[in-house]
């Protein structure tokens, strides 16, 4: 048949435009390739229709007239749907804000107080808690704190009625551990405490974390060792630890710990009074009165304890300037902490 | 407390250059926090160029004491003095411990006084009728002085140690507090009835104007020294207008006593009293040092203002108790600390600091010195060893691994669950605090949690503020939650995790809460709207089942912390875990700017409803899904309907779930229509559309029949 290779241009035009989808570049290339004016296909078939016999021509002219206006009706839908899912995908603004569910964000105390936890569950120790509402013996006696005695006067006691008190401290935790635990112990205590005093840098409620660690053989270098690896982990492996003598009711002896400034890198600025150091832990070995009152035989087990002020390592890692601003319950500051690693 | 530079190095041989005395005491223990220059001064207040000694403290003994070269510059240091070390609250204290930390000896004290030929028994008397109050009590007598203000030098050194100037007399004795310790108090002595000392209780009721001016009145716990007739000071708390050193007094009697410091502290603290004294007595004083001081205070008063110190001292008690003796193991030294100390080193230091260590193989016997009141245990010395050894030099060795792993105890693994699960609805954790004022306690009342016990007040607030323990976390949270919104926010989703205090059989309870307040808007920024009572039941929901708790009971709530008809509470087994609703604040106590949406969850409650999840075999036939429209009243609850249609539905109803609720045209105001979405589903074979069909039409056949409701 003569009209043969038009059947077969039709099929190939087909399945070209078919290929193309809706690039429109694409299908501008088949339109080159079939209706081009100087070297598309159809020309080439227009051409051929000159050298035809006489009886062959009204058919194949009439097929070819078919095919051309086939190929102009399909490419000219193609080009009108390529060009409709071009706009549609310009519609399609990506920079434009997704609709995101809301993003939780812990408190940065609960952050710290995690972080710090992590470092020592990971070093074997358990955390603890017990009540907010102490009563003497386990917020003070047991701890070495006699009554009437001037070492109470550092610790501005919220007295509730009934003769508790607002504990001062999360070491009554400590006496409590001693009390039900057989050694050894090793536990880290945090939680909230109270303290009738309040400026930029002290709030009548803060949170501390405690940590105890009774065992035969326990040893100051022990100490030291444990205070290096957790200040280490929780702020910076090359930053400086100084142990300062000092003293504290329940240990013996006592030690005030510092680390170099984590603002100035020690240097010395305002943060740190220019001394390059900040203060940030005290700690010490248990005293053997404070083992005794826990029914602990000081002859056999020795002990140490520390303890820091939470807020104050969530105002150091996260550069707050007061601390007050922690209970304030603003969602300026806490959505800051949104997508922290929890 | 504040010393000065100088003042230090009279007491101190040697020069160590005021850089490492800084350094060591600070390594000792005593830390030196702040160092100000201060200009040296000579006798007639000009700053002295060459020679400090022969102006100096009378304590300087190289014989008018002229220093060659330039003077060091005096500096004023202050230094953190632990409470335990009341003997380093003065320059010798704080000297000692330079001397014991390697920066020279400390100097002998000054011994004698020129004594004139009148008996000092023969001008007054003392009589202790409390001896527990007072275990000695030192008097002296000079006669002739002339009050006038103190030479330059020693108002300076004064000054510069934050003590104002009076006259050379009261001047001479704050001096001698500053330099050795012993607070001591000058009476003029011609204002003494009787030319007498009695130390006694108080008279119930009895009165005395202190120094200040201020008239007080005592108990008969509180201790005073009172002359024949009246009280003429508070022992060791501070002296009586009465017999205070006036211009025109020309006698003075100078008391240097020690007393109990419970009664002290119980008498400062009972009249809001703290001075300088009541501050070293309550920390207790040096028995030996009474005596020691009342000779220095009798010379340099008659050096500064002429007179005559009279013929001995009128002492109550001079009988030392026995000093206490403490042994310690060297051995058992070395292996608390956990690296060797030398026994010479140990030896050296405890000499140094008086406490005259003798050795006999492993064992160390030391006699503690009155003025180390601190000192009874054997790791008390330790301490002393190792704080001068330095605790930078012991090596850091970390203790042997852990037996056991370590796990979160108490309510922490409750607590820690519950700030997961708040931050996992988006919220925004809140701390707010434990106390709150009345007004705000009352607007969180009136409901079922917060009324599980009685309030527990402060007894010493800060502020009306903070007056009681909060019972309910909900008042704190709201108020929060408002604070966000007069800031401008749009939307606020805050959730806090806390405690709760009630008073309940006579003791403290505290339970474990998780609240949530929500205001504003929800949805972001093309879809917002208004959040409302579904948006937080929403939220609850999904914390509850955070915690593992799904079944639960929604009702309204009658409770006064919720609006009324804006309210629920949310049951489990017939317990009420929670509250949610709209705050009320019906007394406007929070002056809430715009609608805040609350909930609070009982943790405890919902920790023992917690469930945990067993595997259910995962659904094999497919499902065939029938919407139905129910007009019903509103007062037939969305619960109900449910329960009504899955009663009547087959056993191979799977769920019911809501589509649309419509009200409006169409449907009468107190009617609503509830399209709800069933899901038939055989566990165990495919269903057809035929016997689909039957169920469907059964059940919403006899729905119709059981509830007054229709299909249209």
């Amino acid at each position: 048949m003569a009209t043969e290779p038009l059947e077969r241009a039709r099929e190939e035009f087909l399945a070209a435009l078919a290929g193309a989808g809706r690039d429109a570049a694409r299908i501008e290339a088949v339109r080159v390739r079939f209706a081009g004016r100087r070297s598309g296909l159809l020309r080439d078939l227009e051409e051929a229709l000159k050298a035809l016999p006489r009886e062959t021509k009204p058919a194949y002219g009439k097929a070819l007239n078919e095919l051309k206006k086939l190929v102009e009706e399909r490419l000219a839908a193609a080009q009108a749907k390529a060009e409709a899912a071009s706009h549609s995908q310009q519609a399609l603004d990506v920079t434009l804000p997704g609709r995101r569910p809301r993003i939780g964000a812990l408190h940065p105390v609960t952050l710290v107080r995690r972080e710090i936890e992590e470092i020592f569950l990971r070093m074997g120790y358990s955390v603890a808690d017990g009540p907010e509402a102490e009563d003497d013996w386990h917020n003070f006696e047991a701890l070495n704190f006699p009554p009437d005695h001037p070492a109470r006067d550092s610790q501005d006691t919220f007295f509730l009625a009934g003769g508790r008190v607002l504990r001062t401290h999360t070491s009554p935790v400590q006496i409590r551990t001693m009390e039900t635990t057989p050694p050894p112990i090793r536990v880290v205590i945090p939680g909230r405490v109270y303290r009738c005093d309040s400026d930029l840098r002290h709030s009548p409620m803060f949170h501390q974390v405690e940590g105890l660690v009774v065992d035969e053989g326990i040893t100051f270098a022990n100490l030291k060792a444990t205070l290096e690896a957790f200040v280490h982990v929780l702020f910076d492996p090359l930053l400086s630890v100084r142990f300062r003598p000092s003293f504290f009711p329940f240990t013996e002896p006592s030690a005030e710990v510092d680390i170099t400034c984590v603002l100035c890198l020690g240097k010395g600025c305002p943060m740190c009074s220019g001394s390059g150091w900040i203060e940030i832990l005290g700690a010490g070995m248990v005293d053997p009165r404070v083992l005794r009152a826990c029914k602990l035989d000081p002859e056999r087990y020795s002990g140490f304890a520390f303890g820091c002020g939470l807020d104050r390592v969530a105002l150091l890692k996260y550069r707050l300037p007061d601390l007050r601003l922690l209970f304030s319950g603003d969602e300026r500051l806490l959505r800051q902490f949104e997508g922290v690693a929890r | 407390m504040k010393f000065s530079l100088a003042w230090l190095r009279d007491h101190l041989d040697g020069d160590t250059p005021a850089d490492e005395l800084a350094a060591k005491l600070t390594a000792a223990g005593m830390n030196v926090e702040l160092r100000e220059p201060a200009t040296p001064i000579d006798a007639s207040g000009n700053s002295l160029p060459a020679s400090v000694g022969g102006s100096g403290g009378h304590l300087r003994r190289e014989g008018g004491g002229v220093a060659q070269g330039p003077p060091e510059p005096d500096e004023i240091w202050d230094v953190d003095v632990t409470a335990n070390r009341p003997d380093a609250m003065n320059h010798r204290g704080l000297a000692r411990e330079g001397a014991a930390a390697g920066c020279g000896a400390l100097k002998p004290l000054p011994s004698g006084v020129t004594e004139g030929a009148a008996k000092a028994g023969d001008l007054a008397k003392v009589t202790v009728e409390d001896a527990a109050g007072c275990p000695r009590y030192c008097a002296r007598v000079v006669r002739g002085v002339t009050i006038a203000p103190s030479p330059a030098w020693l108002a300076e050194r004064l000054e510069r140690c934050g003590v104002r100037p009076v006259n050379n007399v009261v001047d001479a004795t704050n001096y001698v507090l500053l330099d050795v310790g012993q607070p001591l108090h000058a009476f003029d002595l011609a204002r003494l009835a009787g030319h007498e000392i009695r130390v006694r209780r108080a008279r119930a009721g009895e009165r005395i104007t202190t120094l200040d001016g201020v008239e007080r009145t005592l108990n008969a716990d509180d201790l005073v020294i009172a002359d024949a007739s009246r009280a003429v000071g508070i022992a060791g708390v501070m002296g009586g207008a009465n017999s205070e050193i006036s211009d025109a007094t020309r006698d003075v009697l100078i008391e240097s006593a020690t007393f109990d410091p419970r009664r002290v502290r119980a008498t400062a603290r009972r009249l809001g009293l703290k001075t300088e004294a009541s501050h070293r007595f309550e920390r207790g004083s040096d028995r030996a040092m009474a005596r020691t001081a009342a000779d220095l205070a009798a010379e340099l008063i008659a050096r500064l203002a002429g007179g005559e110190v009279a013929a001995g001292v009128l002492d109550s008690n001079p009988e030392m108790p026995a000093p206490r003796e403490i042994a310690f193991s060297l051995a058992r030294l070395s292996a608390f600390v956990g690296c060797a100390i030398p026994s010479e080193f140990a030896v050296k230091v405890l000499a140094a600091l008086e406490l005259a260590p003798r050795v006999a193989g492993d064992i160390v016997t030391c006699t503690v010195p009155p003025w180390r009141m601190d000192l009874e245990l054997a790791e008390d010395l330790y301490e002393e060893v190792l704080r001068l050894f330095g605790y930078e030099k012991v090596p850091s060795v970390l203790p042997s691994a852990a037996a056991k792993p370590g796990r979160r105890l108490g309510s922490w693994p409750l607590t820690e669950r519950a700030r997961d699960a708040l931050a996992g609805v988006g919220a925004a954790e809140a701390f707010t605090y434990s106390f709150v004022s009345e007004a705000a306690e009352a607007a969180a009342a009136g409901s079922p949690l917060a009324e599980r016990g009685g309030i527990v007040a402060v007894a010493n607030p800060l502020s009306a503020r903070m007056a009681v323990m909060r019972r309910s976390l909900l008042a704190g949270l709201a108020e929060a939650a408002g604070g966000n919104l007069r800031r401008g926010a749009e939307s606020v989703l805050l959730g806090e995790v806390g405690r709760v205090f009630f008073a309940r059989d006579g003791a403290v309870a505290e339970e474990e809460r998780l609240a949530l307040a929500l205001a504003g808007s929800v949805g972001d920024w093309d879809a917002v709207r208004a959040a409302d009572f579904l948006d937080l039941k929403g939220v609850v929901e999904a914390v509850l089942s955070e915690l593992g708790v799904t079944a639960t009971e929604w009702r309204p709530a009658s409770a006064a912390v919720l609006a009324a008809g804006e309210g629920a509470e949310v049951g489990q087994n017939g317990r009420v875990i929670a509250v949610a609703g709209r705050f009320a604040d019906a007394a406007a106590a929070l002056d809430l700017p715009a609608p805040v949406w609350v909930a609070e969850i009982d943790l405890t409650a919902a920790a023992t409803a917690a469930h945990v999840p067993a595997f259910e075999p995962l659904p094999r036939f497919p499902a065939v899904a029938a919407d139905l429209t129910v007009r019903h009243k509103l007062a037939l609850h969305y619960a109900e309907l449910v329960a009504a249609v899955t009663a009547a539905g087959p056993a191979w109803l799977e769920s019911v779930s809501p589509v649309v609720r419509y009200r409006g045209e169409g449907v009468a105001p107190d009617e609503v229509k509830t399209t709800v979405r069933l899901i038939y589903r055989h566990p165990e074979r495919s269903l057809t559309q035929d016997e689909v069909n039957a169920a469907h039409f059964a059940l919403m056949d006899r729905l119709g029949r059981e509830l007054a409701v229709s299909f249209s």
